[in-house]
């Protein structure tokens, strides 16, 4: 599904962001990548989204060079990326509702179907009772689901997540992480970026660990 | 209904919502917009009012030409077409000496001149009228080289009101110029401030909607919709502020200009400056809006 072929980003020509990257990820595959802050992870993230490319090697998500994408077919790829931010980012002057349909009108779904999708997504992340709710009367918790609920609600083929429970307690980290992989069983692929070890340590799944913008590690998780 | 319409209809509330939450802001702006460019507006109103209101011969130049002898037919033409090629010469009036003479006799005091008919001592002349935009060196030029001509007997010169007083004219002119470039630069430039400002406090929202894959139509339309909406209120305002200048600034002129010609009573506001200055309103607007969400997709990449 994602697949970095010695990728390297530099900034501004002298600030090197990552060095010769190298790894696959299989379609319905859920990895960990890890790293200390300004390791590189964020640079690694905006790379799979589109918004930097490659200063040298390529970057390939679903058989796509997204160096050659641009305009409104990097548009299209992202509409079939759902993203999960630390912040979960949702519009204050929308509901709840509202906020999970967004992806579904930005892709031009039909009307009809989108209170049955938003329903689906938000009864996933246990949120059905809160559809008519404005995001501002919701906990911390509550809104990171909204903001997964908004991820998933397209039915994406990649997830990804930038630090998904960095504002959260252990508890609704260890639920959004079920959640998580719940998702990966459904055939969903599945890179979560986070420095937390304990989320990482408590899960089998793949683990690439970047230090310095270099991958130094590419292994599954202790259990 | 079309997922178009829809698309629309969201993005005009959502335009509304921004609108509303910042009401004072907006309220402020379309002021401001409306005052700064009534300023240009109520300048053109003046100048067009002037121009309309002006008489021609304060405007053009005229010269009586006089011939040293009579012309045939062929030689007269000759000389209106040197005449009809010299530079800012708008028309040329042939007047024989018996119409002449006959034009002065119908003047008061005048009449028992029409006794020298059998023995006119007149000579045939031109009325040459120079244009509208003629400059005083052109027309000292036309002058000079009429006068240095063989079969011209003497010249009369009557200067224009405006070529009288063209330094003054001018300097007004270029204030008048000057002053409008700087307010349409100072509505530019508030307009692509506030629109830059607007669009950086929504950096988080702009973001969400590209890495959600909205496409950059999609991601401009709300503002584009403000804009059109804060251009169409600065317009209108613009247009009223100019309009009620024109109705009490004018008033004293307007009654002075009814002393002279009833039909002068009307000085009524200029139709194509209310909607030039409405235009430019919108498009300033528009090209604030659409130039920073630009800058502002641009950044993210």
């Amino acid at each position: 599904m994602i697949e970095f072929e010695s990728v390297a980003k530099v900034y501004d020509g002298r600030r090197r962001a990552l060095s010769d990257v190298n790894f696959r990820l299989a379609p319905g595959e859920m990895a960990f990548l890890t790293g200390h802050s300004g390791a590189g992870k964020s640079t690694l993230l905006r790379l799979i989204l589109g918004l930097e490319t490659a200063s040298s090697g390529t970057v390939r998500v679903a058989g796509a060079d997204l160096s050659t994408l641009s305009g409104e077919k990097l548009a299209r790829y992202r509409r079939r990326v759902g993203v999960v931010f630390q912040d979960p980012n949702l519009e204050e002057d929308l509901s709840v509702f509202d906020n999970v349909a967004l992806p579904l009108r930005i892709s031009g779904f039909n009307e009809s179907e989108i209170p049955k999708r938003v329903k689906a997504a938000l009864s996933r992340v246990d949120l059905s009772d809160q559809a008519s709710a404005s995001p501002h009367v919701l906990s911390g918790g509550q809104q990171q689901r909204v903001g997964i609920a908004r991820a998933i609600v397209h039915r994406p083929a990649l997830l990804v997540a930038d630090e998904p429970t960095g504002n959260l307690d252990p508890e609704l980290s260890a639920r959004v992480m079920r959640m998580f992989t719940q998702f990966q069983q459904l055939g969903v692929t599945i890179l979560v970026a986070t420095h937390e070890r304990a989320v990482v340590e408590s899960l089998p799944f793949r683990r690439l660990v970047i230090e310095n913008g270099t991958l130094i590690s590419d292994g599954m998780g202790a259990n | 209904m079309s997922r178009w319409i829809l698309d629309h209809i969201r993005a005009a509330h959502d335009a509304w919502k921004r609108t509303s939450d910042r009401l004072t802001q907006f309220v402020i702006l379309v002021s401001l917009l409306g005052i700064l460019l009534a300023i240009p507006g109520w300048l053109a109103q003046i100048w067009l009012g002037m121009v309309s209101l002006v008489p021609e011969d304060a405007v053009r130049s005229e010269a009586i030409v006089f011939l040293k002898q009579e012309l045939d037919i062929e030689a007269r033409i000759d000389l209106e077409r040197a005449l009809a090629e010299m530079p800012d010469i708008d028309q040329i009036i042939f007047v024989p000496r018996s119409a002449a003479l006959e034009q002065l006799s119908a003047q008061d005091g005048l009449g028992p001149i029409a006794d020298l008919k059998s023995n006119n001592p007149l000579p045939d002349a031109f009325r040459v009228k120079f244009s509208a935009q003629g400059v005083e060196s052109r027309e000292n030029q036309v002058v000079e080289s009429l006068t240095s001509d063989q079969r011209i007997f003497a010249l009369r010169y009557y200067p224009s009101t405006r070529i009288q007083y063209m330094s003054l004219v001018e300097t007004l002119g270029f204030l008048g110029i000057g002053l409008s470039a700087l307010t349409v630069i100072g509505v530019l430039m508030a307009v692509f401030l506030v629109a830059a400002a607007d669009v950086v406090d929504d950096r988080r929202r702009i973001k969400l909607y590209t890495l959600l894959g909205a496409p950059r139509h999609f991601i401009r339309r709300p503002y584009l919709y403000r804009a059109t909406l804060l251009g169409i209120l600065a317009g209108l305002t613009a247009c009223l502020v100019i309009s009620l200048l024109n109705e009490v600034m004018s008033t004293t002129l307007a009654s002075n200009l009814r002393a002279l010609d009833r039909r002068l009573e009307d000085f009524p506001t200029d139709g194509r400056i209310l909607i030039g200055v409405a235009l430019t309103a919108i498009l300033a607007s528009w090209i604030g809006a659409e130039r920073a969400v630009s800058r502002q997709l641009r950044a993210l990449h």
